[in-house]
């Protein structure tokens, strides 16, 4: 069957059940909770069957089964296994201590987790950041919107600076983007922080005085503060886990794991599906470090942090169903997102940025930059897709980065937030509860974003 | 089906337990539904219950308790918990949509209401009498002259020091945000003097301490667990007043004290003194011997009415001086001070 007519005509039709499965995220909560927590395999099997049929019927079984299985194994499979180290290496550090979480505390906390981002990761800053933050707010009642602007600051935003805060950026540095070419982005980062931090500010003011009104109020009783961290050996084990990313990121450029063709080298599952050796040697450290972590950590800690496996089994058997059922829209944007039109870097901010607060944002941030890359441009960053003006690398790279946020599914810490803040006491917004928060607080600040930075 | 309020402080009493034992079980106090004391808790959550409109909340929070629930790693015991949950889930979506329909009566603030007829003052309760006041209405000689005509004892700035004491803080470093500038007792011949502590218009009420370097701020940051002073200040005063008001009958003056207690669910009554803004001109230029011109006391008492509206605006959410926060409001001017402390003494003794 010819790809292009299929493109045309079948591929819209074969996004219905990743739109079907994101209407399940969002609507089933609010309408059957209890039914949606304990069926959710059986809707996520339901959408990628529901996918698979008749993508196999346009594209044959094997051409069926090998986009699924690369999507499993080239993107989910190093995906998840990230999330989970990083979950388990984080769920082993502690902190007790009687700080109150304040507005001032709050915005120092979301401070520090945003720089904290871009050293070790989004995912990384935000599971390490996570439980400190509801311990310090375990007394007030009012807490959602501490969390909503933990996902918009730390768990997004401030993985803007190096490649190893997003994949994105991590994707950008192996097509040959220098790794400290991020830094750039600092005033725009700088910008969003303010502005989202002085809004935080003025709204956790009011919900801390509302707490307040309704006699609630921390335990100070004791003059002084005393915090104590348990379990820190475990922050050698997360350097690790981050070591294990910028490898899967550096050693697909050397020769060492390329073969004659300069294709990766690595185990072939099926087809052309290959899982290239530094995925395998990323997982391999994950895994050990994770193991490694469980062994040398008291039991203790992870009753004192609440530890379950609730929130990563909810996100891994979500985003598997996401990601198989995404394929056809990343197809479909693959092939049709040269012809977009897109030329300006305002344009390719918020093309990059929409479609990432839906879609994955590596396969979307490549898609943009190969079409900046085709555009023959003489000046700017040269990569191995081609030279791409400073804005408009820039312009990707923070659409990318930044409008994960957007959504609970546009960053794969998005989620685990909401997940573990579900599981202790505070009531997360609804999907589109959540998508209210970003429509009135982040793109505002996109808007702001692109005068200043992109226009 | 028929609820009875001691039914329903037993269902409260229940969740109570149930989100208890479910932090027992899981050993972390991460998120805690009910982190408070049970009494207040159970209080709470009674009054939830009780109004039609709240009934929602006490789900969404049962909610919050069956998400940590079904965490219980050990499965016999979850699945204990989580019968103990439908059950109370069960008698929760029983309740019927109201206890309180076709009376004006809001059965919260009538609770702690102690002036209430049917609740004055039970045999267990103490005595409370929080008065607030304009500046230059004569309130604090009222609520002076009035613990002495009711053998109460008087709290004002008393507690602020009290605070001060139980945070070991510096003391020329922390300024009494809540208080006026001064204190009132009986000469020789019994009669009411106003004493002020420092003259009023170079340290009024409310005033801001002295600057500070950033290491101590610092020091503050770590000292009052990361909140600002005044939030710490405010918290301990709070907790003062409560243990207060459960060991002795007493007329706190302002402080927010009759929102505390109303959070509290400790009954009281509660009084806001006011009167006519060139009456209280006049008296603050009195009673400042010819210090203070006309313009300086207008401009002092227009800067304290602002920052006391801030003031408890911030600390309750409430309009200061807004008639329906109180059980009694006095025009000073009309009765004079004496006559003032006659009408609540008949008043409170009946």
């Amino acid at each position: 069957m010819n790809e292009v007519m299929v493109s045309g005509n079948i591929l819209p039709l074969l996004c219905i059940p990743f739109v079907g499965l994101l209407l399940c995220i969002a609507v089933m909560p609010l309408a059957a909770a209890h039914w949606w927590e304990e069926h959710q395999p059986v809707v996520v099997a339901f959408w990628s069957v529901l996918f698979a049929v008749p993508f196999a019927w346009s594209f044959g079984v094997s051409h069926t089964l090998e986009t699924v299985l690369e999507c499993m194994v080239n993107d989910y499979l190093t995906f998840i296994i990230l999330l989970f180290g990083l979950f388990c290496v984080a769920g082993n550090i502690t902190m007790e201590g009687d700080l109150a979480g304040s507005p001032r505390v709050n915005v120092l906390l979301l401070t520090v987790g945003t720089l904290l981002s871009s050293l070790i990761g989004t995912t990384g800053a935000s599971m390490l950041m996570v439980r400190p933050v509801i311990k310090m707010n375990a007394w007030r009642k009012k807490r959602a919107h501490i969390m909503v602007f933990f996902i918009f600051l730390i768990s997004n935003i401030g993985g803007c600076l190096t490649p190893i805060g997003d994949p994105p950026l991590l994707m950008g540095f192996s097509r040959g983007v220098p790794f400290f070419w991020s830094l750039r982005l600092l005033p725009v980062m700088a910008l969003n922080m303010v502005v989202l931090l002085w809004l935080f500010y003025r709204i956790d003011r009011r919900m801390y005085c509302a707490d307040i009104a309704m006699g609630l109020k921390p335990d100070i009783s004791r003059p002084g503060t005393e915090i104590r961290l348990e379990g820190l050996h475990n922050l050698v084990f997360l350097v690790m886990i981050v070591g294990a990313v910028i490898l899967s990121g550096t050693l697909p450029g050397m020769a060492a794991f390329q073969d004659g063709e300069g294709h990766v080298r690595g185990i072939r599952i099926f087809g052309e599906v290959v899982l290239g050796w530094p995925s395998v040697i990323e997982i391999a450290v994950i895994l050990l470090v994770a193991a490694l972590s469980f062994k040398t950590t008291s039991p203790d800690i992870r009753r004192k942090n609440h530890f379950t496996w609730g929130a990563i089994q909810e996100v891994a058997v979500l985003f598997v169903g996401i990601f198989i059922t995404m394929q056809p829209a990343l197809m479909l944007l693959k092939s049709v997102g040269a012809s977009l039109g897109i030329t300006e870097p305002a344009q390719m901010f918020w093309a990059t940025g929409l479609l990432s607060s839906f879609l994955d944002n590596t396969p979307t941030y490549l898609v943009f930059l190969t079409t900046a890359g085709s555009m023959n441009f003489a000046q700017g960053v040269v990569t191995s897709l081609g030279t791409v003006p400073v804005r408009m690398l820039m312009a990707i790279s923070c659409g990318a980065v930044f409008m994960g946020a957007n959504t609970y599914i546009g960053n794969a810490p998005n989620f685990m937030v909401k997940s573990i803040s579900d599981e202790n006491g505070i009531s997360m917004p609804s999907f589109f509860g959540y998508f209210v928060w970003s429509l009135k607080f982040l793109f505002p600040v996109f808007l702001l974003d692109m005068v200043v930075f992109f226009l | 089906m028929e609820h009875s309020k001691e039914e329903i402080r037993e269902l409260a009493e229940r969740i109570y337990d149930l989100d208890a034992e479910v932090y027992a079980q899981l050993g972390s106090s991460l998120g805690r539904v009910f982190n408070r004391d049970r009494e207040s808790c159970v209080n709470e959550l009674c009054e939830l219950m009780l109004e039609r409109r709240q009934a929602h909340l006490v789900r969404s929070e049962l909610a919050l308790i069956s998400n940590m629930a079904r965490t219980i790693q050990d499965r016999s015991m979850r699945k204990m918990i989580m019968s103990a949950y439908d059950r109370i889930l069960k008698d929760v979506t029983s309740l019927p949509t109201s206890f309180a329909e076709g009376d004006i009566l809001d059965q919260q603030m009538a609770a702690v209401n102690a002036l209430h007829l049917a609740n004055r003052f039970s045999g267990q309760d103490h005595k409370i009498i929080c008065i607030g006041r304009t500046y230059g209405s004569g309130g604090t000689e009222i609520g002076f002259a009035l613990a002495d005509s009711l053998k109460m004892n008087f709290y004002d700035v008393e507690i602020f020091n009290a605070v001060l004491n139980r945070l070991e803080a510096e003391k020329d470093l922390v300024a009494d945000t809540a208080g006026h500038p001064y204190k009132s007792r009986r000469d020789a011949d019994g009669n009411v003097q106003t004493v002020y502590t420092q003259p009023v218009y170079t340290q009024p009420a409310f005033a801001k301490g002295p600057d500070r370097t950033i290491r101590q701020r610092m020091k503050e940051f770590s000292r009052y667990h990361g909140l600002s002073k005044s939030d710490a200040v405010f918290f301990n005063q709070s907790d003062l007043i409560c243990d207060m008001a459960k060991k002795e009958d007493l007329i706190i003056m302002g402080r927010c004290a009759h929102v505390i207690l109303t959070n509290n669910h400790i009954p009281h009554i509660s009084i806001f003194i006011n009167a006519p803004f060139e009456q209280r001109v006049h008296r603050v230029m009195a009673v400042n011997e010819g210090t203070m011109t006309k313009k300086q006391a207008v401009q002092m008492l227009k800067k304290m009415d602002r920052d006391h509206v801030k003031y408890y605006k911030y600390y309750t959410g409430r309009q200061w001086g807004n008639s329906v926060h109180y059980d009694l409001c006095i025009n000073s001017a009309s009765y004079g001070i004496d006559g003032s402390v006659e009408l609540i003494r008949k008043m409170v003794q009946g």
